[in-house]
């Protein structure tokens, strides 16, 4: 493990702290957006355009907000660690790009669906693009983040491959994507409890919840499964760091909770749940991981300590997250408050 | 295909498909708020259907250029990792504070779009203004980068390495503001005469459509005074690249010769052989003053430079003749629009000053897309104006050829998508919104909720 210079600059702490929250707040927002569309795919034939118009309610005034922390995490990279964001895009040019044409492809399509004036046969192509595209796009997230651990990046190497290929064709990264799949899944099906009107479509909400819930456990299983095949000691780190350790048992011992509340589809206490979650599992992750960004195949790792931008950089990136910060947040708080409590379906537990 | 051909065409597809969209999207929300404004004040539904039919059209192209945007945001990585390894602690600070208005822009224009009947109309109207303010801001923050590329500021390059890094100085280059305002100008003028052309054509289908009308004046008066400011703006432009590109400039003008006392060149094919310029109407002396205020003064010729340092002389000089050409033809259009809406002349609705209007539907993003071939093409072969050249900058993999086919049948498959459903939305809200055919709206009733048409 590479050494934490003692006092780095503070400023670089700040650029940490933002690209930690925008990674998290991009999950547990824009993930649930994405996990919304994913579930259009198992809403069966009953009150289908009920469930899709609360979908369509759900995400139209926020999923273009929500998409914003993944241009801050872009923005802090390229700013505030250029090597990263370089080898990244270079190394992993395939998957990027899938993942990009899967984000057009989500964006448009819901947006067109909403707001195509004449609403016929043409919707159910967008709904094609949409849940398909919801599905993809969050999958290649989960690949492209992987393909950052086993150490299969190397600049070295030689053939197309070796280069551009091998790095993130392999178990890990494909196991990571299929989890984060199934993540951003179980997020959108609890958030979309307090999104839904007592009674049987609630019930329904509260139900596909739970199912959402064990498929997401056992694709973290995957993962770990993957790591091991991959070279990756994963279990081992997570069990190594006691703060990482805590933060999965902590979100082990939720479950029974969140399971309960699922029961009595309570929506907020749902949503805090499985935020909690989500975010003690990235907390873990953020732990053993800590500082590597990039494991390299060539040894040398790029680190938050060794591939910084120069201090006078990274002194105006946090001054812009700051202020940004202070813009954003409240700005943030408005446009959910005004859609996401007053005429939501009365939410119980808070 | 070449790979590095291969990536700069993909840049040129993904960038001139995505300004369209930023384009309209800096520049619609301030038209929306002007109608926004008369329909709070005045209370008449004319306004308010204008206003719901544009805000419609509106979160398509927003919502396309925010995807297309993020694309971009990636697409600098995947095509030039050199380039922003060495830029990005540089110049990543406009993108900073761009990522942050981005951010306030996508807030307002969710409350903008969706607060019809949760916002109180003052509120819900500086909403929509805001949409406009920080839309303008994105715009300028990203032009600032791409002043820096052509004008690099903010730090020595020693040894292939950027060293005593000065973000402030490189966002606040020599050419930030030349190039911002130009460009914002370009925004609003763009979008001004597109909006007002497809409103006059649809007026000569329906004469008597107050929506159409009231729309038609909104946004040509927008488009008018962006056009006629433009050249302003355009002429201190072109002395700064006289100044600091003059390789640019020279291609911009197929100027090979330095001479002194330079002549204008207008239109002709340069025929880089003979270094000249054939068929081509020349005003003797007028190059040396537009670029250096003074008829006699030197103006540097291609010759002085060596070729590989060269710009695409044919591109380059096209481009600028056909930006110009439209500009100049939109500006006689806004002037003339600009007299008669003063003098209150009913020839403003008159036939064939509608159909004016509307064969100049192009015209202004004719002219934007050329002026950005101009600035990219004419930095060429440098993707850092002396510094670091395109070449160097481009991504060691192989096969580029093939990302660059993909994002173009994505781009024209979408810019087809967008074209028919503005069809379909305007011949929707032909349907829906009374004041599109009818001279004067009947009654205040409220008009439908969101969605619930169809």
């Amino acid at each position: 493990m590479p050494e934490i210079p003692a006092g780095g600059s503070a400023m670089l702490w700040v650029v940490i702290l933002f690209l930690g929250v925008s990674l998290l707040l991009y999950c547990l927002l824009a993930g649930a957006d994405f996990g919304a569309g994913i579930l259009e795919i198992f809403m069966g034939r009953e009150n289908r355009r009920a469930q899709r118009d609360i979908i369509d309610r759900a995400l139209g005034p926020v999923w273009e907000a929500n998409h914003m922390w993944l241009i801050l995490m872009v923005v802090i990279l390229f700013m505030g660690f250029p090597l990263v964001y370089s080898s990244v895009s270079t190394y992993l040019h395939l998957p990027l790009t899938a993942m990009l044409i899967g984000i057009i492809a989500r964006g448009c399509s819901f947006t067109f669906r909403h707001y195509d004036a004449v609403k016929g046969r043409s919707q159910r192509s967008y709904t094609l693009f949409f849940i398909y595209s919801s599905v993809w796009t969050p999958f290649w997230l989960g690949v492209v983040t992987g393909a950052l651990v086993p150490g299969g990046i190397d600049p070295a190497a030689r053939g197309y491959l070796e280069g551009y290929v091998w790095p993130w064709l392999r178990p890990f990264p494909l196991a990571l994507g299929a989890f984060t799949v199934c993540l951003f899944a179980f997020l959108a099906a609890v958030y979309l409890i307090g999104e839904s009107p007592p009674g049987a479509l609630r019930r329904r909400f509260a139900r596909r919840a739970a199912i959402a819930s064990s498929v997401a456990v056992a694709a973290g299983g995957l993962v770990f499964w993957a790591a091991e095949r991959d070279g990756v000691d994963l279990a081992a780190r997570f069990m190594g760091s006691g703060a990482a350790a805590a933060c999965v048992v902590a979100a082990t011992f939720i479950m029974p909770v969140l399971w309960a509340v699922l029961g009595q589809q309570w929506g907020w206490a749902a949503r805090m749940l499985a935020g909690s979650q989500v975010t003690l599992i990235l907390g873990a992750w953020f732990v053993v991981q800590f500082p590597i960004l990039v494991k390299m195949g060539n040894g040398r790792d790029l680190t938050f300590f060794n591939a910084h931008a120069p201090e006078a950089t990274l002194d105006q990136l946090g001054i812009a997250l700051i202020v940004g910060a202070v813009l954003i947040l409240p700005a943030l708080f408005f446009l959910l408050r005004v859609f996401k409590s007053s005429e939501s379906p009365a939410s119980g537990g808070h | 295909m070449q790979d590095l051909l291969a990536a700069r065409s993909q840049m040129a597809v993904s960038l001139g498909f995505h300004i369209i969209f930023a384009s309209i999207g800096m520049a619609m929300p301030f038209l929306m708020a002007i109608s926004h404004y008369r329909w709070i004040r005045t209370g008449e539904t004319v306004y308010l259907d204008l206003t719901k039919a544009w805000s419609r059209g509106v979160a398509i192209f927003f919502a396309t250029g925010a995807v297309s945007g993020t694309a971009l945001s990636f697409e600098l990585g995947l095509l030039w990792p050199k380039f922003m390894e060495h830029a990005g602690p540089i110049i990543g600070m406009p993108f900073s504070w761009e990522g942050t208005a981005f951010f306030l822009e996508a807030i307002a224009l969710g409350l903008f779009l969706y607060g019809w009947n949760r916002l109180s109309p003052w509120v819900h109207w500086g909403v929509g203004l805001t949409v406009g303010i920080t839309g303008v801001l994105s715009g300028i923050f990203v032009v600032c980068a791409n002043a820096w590329m052509n004008s690099p500021a903010g730090f020595d390059w020693v040894d292939g390495q950027a060293l005593n890094i000065d973000p402030v100085r490189a966002m606040f280059n020599p050419g930030w503001k030349t190039q911002t305002l130009h460009m914002t100008l370009a925004a609003f003028e763009a979008t001004g005469f597109a909006v007002g052309g497809i409103h006059a054509l649809l007026l000569l289908r329906r004469p008597a459509s107050a929506l159409h009308r009231e729309a038609f004046k909104i946004a040509l008066l927008i488009g008018s005074i962006a056009a006629l400011l433009q050249p302003l703006s355009g002429d201190r432009l072109a002395k700064g690249t006289a100044q600091r590109q003059p390789a640019k400039l020279a291609a911009m003008e197929a100027h090979f010769h330095t001479e002194n006392g330079a002549s204008l060149i207008l239109g002709g094919i340069p025929d880089l052989q003979e270094k000249r310029v054939r068929y081509a109407v020349k005003l003797p002396t007028l190059l040396s003053f537009l670029a250096h205020g003074d008829f006699h003064a030197q103006v540097k010729g291609l010759e002085d430079f060596p070729e590989k340092d060269w710009p695409p002389v044919l591109i380059v000089h096209t481009a600028f003749q056909a930006m110009v050409g439209a500009g100049s033809a939109l500006a006689a259009l806004g002037l003339a629009f600009l007299v008669l809406s003063l003098r209150r002349s009913r020839l403003l609705l008159h036939r064939r000053f509608l159909l004016a209007a509307a064969l100049a539907t192009p015209l202004g993003f004719l002219a934007l897309e050329a002026g950005w071939v101009v600035t990219e093409v004419g930095r060429q072969p440098w993707i850092i104006y002396g510094i670091m050249r395109t070449a160097e900058a481009v991504t060691p993999m192989p096969g580029l050829v093939y990302p660059f086919l993909l994002f173009t049948a994505v781009y024209f498959f979408l810019a087809a998508v967008v074209s028919w459903l503005m069809l379909r939305h305007i011949r929707a809200a032909d349907r829906e919104f009374p004041s599109a055919s009818s001279a004067e709206p009947a009654g205040s009733g409220s008009p439908l909720p969101e969605g619930s048409h169809a």
